[in-house]
């Protein structure tokens, strides 16, 4: 089946923020309120209860002026996620239209997902010691509707769809805003990571949208899961097969050299 | 077949290790193994058996966080307690020398019985300050990479992506050296004696004048020569 993928073009928003609300509505998470910050912005990050939230990034320019722009946050579906690999019990699954889904279930609250990910999506839910995050709304989605964020957005900002198709109208969007006052009209999520099944058309470069330019997984988490976890624990095995060895051959060696008692050389542990 | 060594009260005997150093270390030993065994219900695949002993997943995290505490704490005992014991343990280290090499060298022929003839050793021999410092250097940082891990919100994201491998790093030196530590301390023929040096805290005059000939001479040789 083919990838299933949601678009959110940034010049299109209007940072309505209706699609908070319908994540909210849909997977029925309470409100977790946070104190005036400053700006508008409802929320410093995600959280347990808060699957994607609007940024707000206010720049000043000497020559254009004040800049205002926002971004849609949320779990991007990585293709390789880093959070599948880090799960010590397997809760992560990619479903076949390419949602990353996470399984309360199986969840046992390490939280070694949230700092694998190299956008920190996976959320810690303090009231059930379990991880949560985006599900690309798979319980809506397998019974051929949109996600609700998709399906709320009045502007058109955020569309979902085939992912091939998608990224062609991205291409398009893009070039159309390169020849119309954004020069640095960019897509996103077309390659990063091995391909993200979210994707983005950017007004401006990734970094001006706090988007890490060139994400990967982090080399401690790659280096721990393929290297450190499969193979460094034979050692444990080798040592305890040494000593059940030694177990026998003293005692058979002992016999025939006629005893290991009072006068025995040699060292201990 | 014979296990251990056996004890033998009405020889003479003298002491090795004093009460705080073995209520630490068979503190840390229980502790130790019970964060062993409930930490690799997530390093190993598929022990869902091993997770129910502890009651689940969830248990095998509770005990495994209560054993960690207590196995700080122990550590603090030790430091708190015989400072000086600490102190000294470094120093017999720091004495690493030529016939410490030569013990490491011809050590694995003694480990599996073969009768070899090795110079003297102080207090603690070519194999046992290896021990000394990798096993406490590795508990050490499972500790620190321990605590970063339980509370990953008030450390920076970094320092907990390196605690991850360092745990498990740690923990596979650690629990190497434990294997070796844990079976050449009670059933290895040649060195059962030490058993009863930890245990009781007294081994054989004899045994200790044969195995850690230096450290016998300094501390009980010549009593006219000490006082």
């Amino acid at each position: 089946m083919a990838n299933l993928t949601n678009l959110y073009d940034v010049s299109k928003c209007t940072a309505c923020r209706g699609c908070q609300i319908a994540c909210k509505d849909w997977n029925q998470l309470p409100a977790s309120i946070e104190p005036f910050k400053g700006n508008y912005q409802t929320h410093e990050d995600t959280d347990g209860d808060t699957f994607t939230i609007i940024k707000f990034f206010e720049t000043e320019d000497p020559v254009t002026g004040v800049n205002w722009s926002f971004i849609k946050h949320q779990c991007m579906h990585c293709f390789e996620p880093a959070c599948m690999m880090a799960c010590p019990k397997g809760a992560y699954t990619k479903t076949e239209t390419g949602a990353t889904v996470h399984d309360p279930d199986k969840c046992i609250g390490c939280q070694y997902c949230t700092y694998a990910c190299p956008f920190e999506i996976p959320k810690y839910r303090k009231r059930e010691d379990k991880i949560s995050k985006c599900t690309l709304c798979v319980d809506r989605t397998v019974e051929g509707l949109t996600p609700a964020c998709a399906r709320t957005c009045p502007t058109g900002a955020l569309t979902f769809g085939d992912r091939d198709e998608l990224l062609q109208k991205a291409e398009d969007r893009a070039k159309y805003l390169r020849e119309n006052g954004y020069p640095n009209a960019t897509i996103y999520g077309k390659l990063e990571l091995g391909g993200l099944n979210k994707l983005y058309v950017l007004t401006d470069t990734p970094d001006k949208f706090g988007l890490p330019v060139d994400p990967h997984i982090p080399k401690n988490i790659s280096a721990w899961q393929n290297v450190v976890q499969p193979y460094f624990g034979w050692l444990i095995p080798l040592m305890l097969g040494a000593s059940a060895v030694s177990f026998v051959t003293t005692r058979l060696l002992a016999n025939k050299h006629g005893g290991h008692g009072e006068h025995e050389e040699g060292g201990h542990e | 077949m014979q296990w251990l060594t056996e004890y033998k009260p009405d020889v003479e005997r003298v002491e090795r290790f004093n009460f705080v150093a073995r209520l630490t270390h068979w503190g840390h030993t229980v502790t130790f193994l019970l964060c062993l065994f409930t930490g690799l219900v997530l390093f190993l695949d598929g022990v869902d058996w091993l997770a129910a002993i502890f009651g689940g997943y969830g248990g095998a995290g509770l005990v495994h966080r209560i054993a960690a505490v207590l196995l700080t704490i122990f550590l603090a005992v030790f430091v708190v307690f015989d400072f000086k014991g600490i102190i000294n343990w470094i120093k017999d280290i720091l004495r690493f020398g030529m016939n410490d090499i030569k013990f490491v060298m011809k050590f694995p022929l003694e480990f599996f019985g073969f009768p070899v003839k090795v110079p003297p050793q102080t207090r603690f021999n070519g194999g046992e300050k290896g021990n000394s410092i990798v096993t406490p250097t590795m508990v050490i940082l499972l500790v620190i990479s321990g605590y970063i891990m339980w509370f990953p919100a008030i450390f920076p994201a970094g320092l907990v992506r390196v605690a991850y491998p360092t745990h498990d790093i740690a923990m596979i030196l650690a629990t190497c050296m434990v294997c070796m530590h844990a079976y050449l301390g009670s059933f290895h023929p040649g060195s059962g004696e030490s058993f009863w040096g930890m245990w009781k805290g007294t081994v054989r005059s004899e045994w200790a004048k044969h195995h850690h000939a230096i450290w016998y001479d300094e501390t009980y040789g010549d009593k006219t020569d000490a006082e």
